[in-house]
This record gives C-alpha cells, sequence and structure tokens, in this order.
C-alpha cells in the first residue's frame, strides 16, 4: 500500500525532471576533450601554412597504414616568412581503415596532427568507401574553421 | 438557459435528424480527443521515462497521431487465411460501438447531450459491458492461440471487474437517489460526491483501469507475453478501430462519467450559473474536458507506474478485496440514507465518516494482505515429494 503511493510519488518526480534523451540529429551533447574520432590536420595560423611538415614519422608509426604523406620545398622558407624547410604536399588518411589508435598523434615532432574531438569526426557515413579516403584540405578543414580545441598529448 | 439548450443550437427539427447531428458532433469531438490522448498519453510516459516522446512530426510532435492515424489507414487490411471471415471482420466494430454508445447518454452541458436518459447511469454501464463480446469475437476468430488466451483472459477480467464497477457507480447513485446523470450532477451542487463516497471513487478508478486493460491490469493484451493478446492479427483500419479509437473512446467516456458522478459535473464548484453569461455553455464544456482530462491524467500516471499483476492477483484483487468493500459501501449507504433522512447535514457527515473509514480499512486490508507470507503450495503429486512434510 505504502510503496504503491512511494511509486506512485517517484513516477511523478521522474516527470517533472529534464529529459535525459536529446533530440541527437538536431542536437549534440558535448564530446569529452580527449575524445578519440579519427586524426585530422592542424593550421598554423600565425605562418598561414600547416604544422605538417611531411616528415613520415606518422606514416612509419601507423600500425594499419592507412596513410599516406609526401614532402615538398616550403616556398615560404625560400621568402623568409617561415622556418620550415619543408612542408607537406599530399596527404591521404583512409579513415575506412584507420582504427583510432592515436600512435601517429604520439609519434608526431611538431603537433602537427591530432585526434578528431568534435562530432565531425564521428558522423562520417557515406554512400562510397571510397569517399572516407580524406585529402589534405578535408583534413585541414576543420581545423582552419577554429572551432577545434585540439588535445595533444604533451 | 444557454445557447444549446433547446434542440440543436436552438433550431427545432426532426427528432431523428436532431439526433443523427448531435452523434455526428460527438463523433468528431471524440475522434479529435481521442488522437490528442494518444499523442499526449506518448508525450507524458515519455518524460515519465525520462524520454521526450514524438518530437519530429509537427512542432513537438503534434502531428504524430495524424501521421500515425494516415499511416493506419492505408496500411493492407490483413486477414489470416484460417480465421472466421465474419467474427473477424466485426470483431473491430463490437468492440468500438458500446465505448461509442456510452457517449450517448453523457450530458456534457446542462441539458445537453445526445439524449437525456432517465436510467443513463444503468444504460452506460450495461452498454460499457459489452465490449469484452468483441474482444472474444476478436480472439476467437483470429485463429491464434495468443489471441485466444487473451480473449479468455479478457473475458474474465473484465466480467469480474465490471462488478466492482457497478457498485462504486450505484452507492454514488444511491446518495443521489437517481440513476438519471443529470439529476446525480444537479444534487452535487455543493458537495461532490467523492467527498462523501471517497470509496466508491477509489473502486471505480481501479475496475476502470481493468475494464481499460491499462497496464497494471493489461493481462489480456500483455504485450510480453500474448504479443498483443485478441489483436495478434489485425492490422491497418481494424486495429486502430480496436485499440485508438474503442480503448480511448472508452477511457475518455468513463473519465467524463467519473467526472459527473463523483466530481459534479459542470454544477460544482462554481454551479452552472457563471459569469460567461450567454457562453455559459462553454464554461460547462471547458470544465468537464478539465475534469475529465485531470481524471486521464491519473489513470495514464497509474498505468505508467506499475508492474502487471499476475492473474491470481488480480482475480484475487478483485473478488476478496473491492468486491466485498464495494457491497459492504452499498449496504452501509442503504443503512445510513434510510435512518438519516431527515437531516441533509448528519447524513452527509456520517456518509463521509463511514466511506472514508472503510477506505482506510480496505488499505489495510491490502497492506495486510501483501505482508503475508505467501501460501505454500504442492506443486506435485505427494508422493512425488519423497518425504510429506507439512
Amino acid at each position: 500500500m505504502i510503496g504503491v503511493l512511494k511509486s506512485l510519488g517517484l513516477t511523478m518526480s521522474t516527470m517533472l525532471r529534464k529529459p535525459v534523451t536529446i533530440q541527437y540529429p538536431s542536437a549534440h551533447r558535448s564530446v569529452p576533450e580527449r575524445d578519440r574520432a579519427f586524426p585530422i590536420l592542424l593550421w598554423d595560423f600565425e605562418i598561414d601554412e600547416s604544422f605538417c611538415t611531411g616528415c613520415h614519422a606518422c606514416e612509419r608509426a601507423c600500425p594499419v597504414e592507412c596513410m599516406t604523406v609526401t614532402m615538398m620545398d616550403n616556398p615560404k622558407f625560400a621568402e623568409g616568412k617561415s622556418k620550415r624547410r619543408k612542408i607537406l604536399d599530399e596527404f591521404f588518411i583512409d579513415y575506412a581503415r584507420c582504427m583510432r589508435c592515436n600512435i601517429c598523434v604520439e609519434v608526431c615532432n611538431f603537433d602537427a596532427i591530432a585526434m578528431n574531438n568534435t562530432w565531425a569526426g564521428h558522423e562520417l557515413s557515406v554512400v562510397d568507401r571510397k569517399d572516407l579516403v580524406m585529402d589534405r584540405e578535408q583534413l585541414l578543414a576543420l581545423s582552419k574553421t577554429r572551432q577545434i580545441r585540439p588535445w595533444v598529448p604533451s | 438557459m444557454s445557447l444549446l439548450a433547446w434542440g440543436l443550437f436552438g433550431v427545432d427539427m426532426n427528432v431523428w435528424l436532431d439526433a443523427f447531428l448531435r452523434l455526428q458532433l460527438v463523433v468528431v469531438v471524440m475522434t479529435v480527443t481521442v488522437m490528442f490522448l494518444i499523442y499526449f498519453e506518448r508525450k507524458f510516459v515519455g518524460r515519465i521515462q525520462m524520454r521526450l516522446g514524438p518530437m519530429r512530426t509537427g512542432p513537438y510532435g503534434s502531428l504524430q497521431s495524424v501521421a500515425d492515424a494516415l499511416k493506419l489507414l492505408t496500411k493492407e487490411d490483413l486477414r489470416p487465411s484460417t480465421a472466421d471471415f465474419w467474427l473477424f471482420e466485426l470483431a473491430p466494430y463490437v468492440t468500438f460501438i458500446p465505448a461509442f454508445m456510452t457517449l450517448m447518454a453523457l450530458p456534457f452541458m446542462e441539458g445537453w447531450g445526445v439524449r437525456n436518459l432517465q436510467l443513463g447511469l444503468f444504460y452506460i454501464v450495461a452498454v460499457s459491458g459489452v465490449t469484452v463480446i468483441g474482444y472474444i469475437m476478436a480472439g476467437w476468430a483470429s485463429d491464434n492461440k495468443y489471441a485466444l488466451l487473451g480473449a479468455v483472459r479478457s473475458a474474465a477480467q473484465l466480467i469480474s471487474y465490471e462488478i466492482p464497477l457497478i457498485l462504486a457507480v450505484l452507492a454514488a447513485s444511491m446518495v443521489a437517489g437517481s440513476l438519471n446523470i443529470n439529476d446525480i450532477i444537479y444534487l452535487q451542487d455543493t458537495v461532490p460526491n467523492i467527498v462523501l463516497q471517497p470509496l466508491p471513487f477509489v473502486i471505480l478508478m481501479i475496475a476502470l483501469l481493468a475494464e481499460l486493460s491499462r497496464r497494471p491490469f493489461d493481462i489480456p493484451i500483455g504485450e510480453s507475453e500474448l504479443v498483443g493478446g485478441p489483436w495478434v492479427e489485425y492490422s491497418g483500419i481494424r486495429w486502430s478501430i480496436i485499440f485508438a479509437l474503442s480503448e480511448y473512446a472508452l477511457l475518455w467516456g468513463m473519465s467524463i462519467l467519473t467526472a459527473m458522478v463523483f466530481f459534479g459535473g459542470w454544477e460544482w464548484p462554481f454551479g452552472t450559473r457563471s459569469w460567461w453569461g450567454d457562453f455559459d455553455f462553454l464554461y460547462q464544456l471547458l470544465l468537464i474536458f478539465v475534469k475529465s482530462f485531470l481524471l486521464i491524467l491519473v489513470v495514464m500516471w497509474v498505468s505508467a507506474t506499475f508492474p502487471r499483476l499476475r492473474i491470481d492477483q488480480l482475480m484475487a484483487f478483485c473478488w476478496k478485496i473491492l468486491l466485498p468493500f464495494g457491497f459492504l459501501q452499498v449496504m452501509i449507504n442503504g443503512i445510513v440514507l434510510m435512518y438519516l433522512k431527515d437531516s441533509e447535514v448528519a447524513r452527509d457527515i456520517v456518509l463521509f465518516l463511514t466511506s472514508s473509514a472503510l477506505l482506510v480499512a480496505m488499505g489495510y486490508v491490502i497492506y495486510w494482505a501483501t505482508r503475508q507470507a505467501p501460501r505454500e503450495v504442492r506443486v506435485g503429486p505427494e508422493y512425488a515429494l519423497g518425504s510429506i512434510s507439512r
């Protein structure tokens, strides 16, 4: 009898509480800072070029070999604007192959690569698997919007 | 007099045409209410479970019922090849028509119902009991063991709980001294029946839950064990007639009846005359709707809270608790009304005291019964147990 009244009170109190569910595709819960989605490249706004010099450290460390990096001479170094002798030419990451192990981030000498800690790193469904091979501009796009606060292990 | 008191909207017309137009009005209001109730229940239960409920169709999902109705109406109307054609096709109507007929005798406003029956209460109780025939028809005709099991269970449950329901309504009508719902409402101008008769109100609400096969008493339709009871094989429009319309129409009709019999309908708390002048009828309608929706809210709240009873618990609760206390209330009412005819105040006080005492006693009996150690039941023949220790 008392339990009946107690349970009625309980359901009414949960009714008055805020719902725990949210309207997912139109509303997002905040992602933790150290959330580990797919790796992206970071953009150096001071010199207006990428941090990445194309040194192949991440490519060699990658256990699933999902990266392809090429390096070129940095034109801005010749002009004296930048201290980077070399800069990356092309950079491909196959997100379909990446296993999000964070090793590329840890081996990077220039803190040029970071794990995407936004929802953009999770909502990546595509029709064709080939669309998951990201090129240089796609990898840099998020950093260029300044909307990401990358968490880079120090 | 309000605008709707004579004829229909003050127009004199043929009796049959008048009845037909009133029916159409009730049908439209009922359908809209049912659609609202379905949406409201989904939202309310969602919030109780800390979900959002329907959100996508329309602002805050408010068009969900419309979308559901469209989907159900355009869906294929399936019939199992082994089903009994006529019984299967007609069962939804047999469940729906009694639910609809209960709305015929309800005075929604002062002097405005489809018909004002002298034996309105009797008629409603009698007619709403016919629903069970539709359940049995559906269960039998589906040629499905789950449907048949559900039908048999609903027969047992609905017929059992009909009796406490009738006793509760009877106790209230004894106080009023009439079976005409208009009279019962008029007599509650100062004190509503809920004060005089709290026990019958509680019995009525419990019996209502069982009559509607709602959650603590949803043994006939239990999704987890009977996959939907008598309606397993139904789909599309027939399913929507059974489930959406008759279920919720009966819920709405019975809540309005409860609001009228126990909460003074449009009479209590401010009397029929209000400051709305010519638009009194709108105020009365509003009052009836608010009261019935509060009751529906309670029904939904209870059904969202409790788990399903076992069949023996359900039967024991009806026959061992609700029924004796219902009879006791009726007998005490008879004695009180017989011997305290002269003073209305004394009669009201004694009615209130006896009924609340009975309510407390019923609560205590339930409390005591749930505290008892479960009775030991021998599950097999005695020789199978090895040694007979008890």
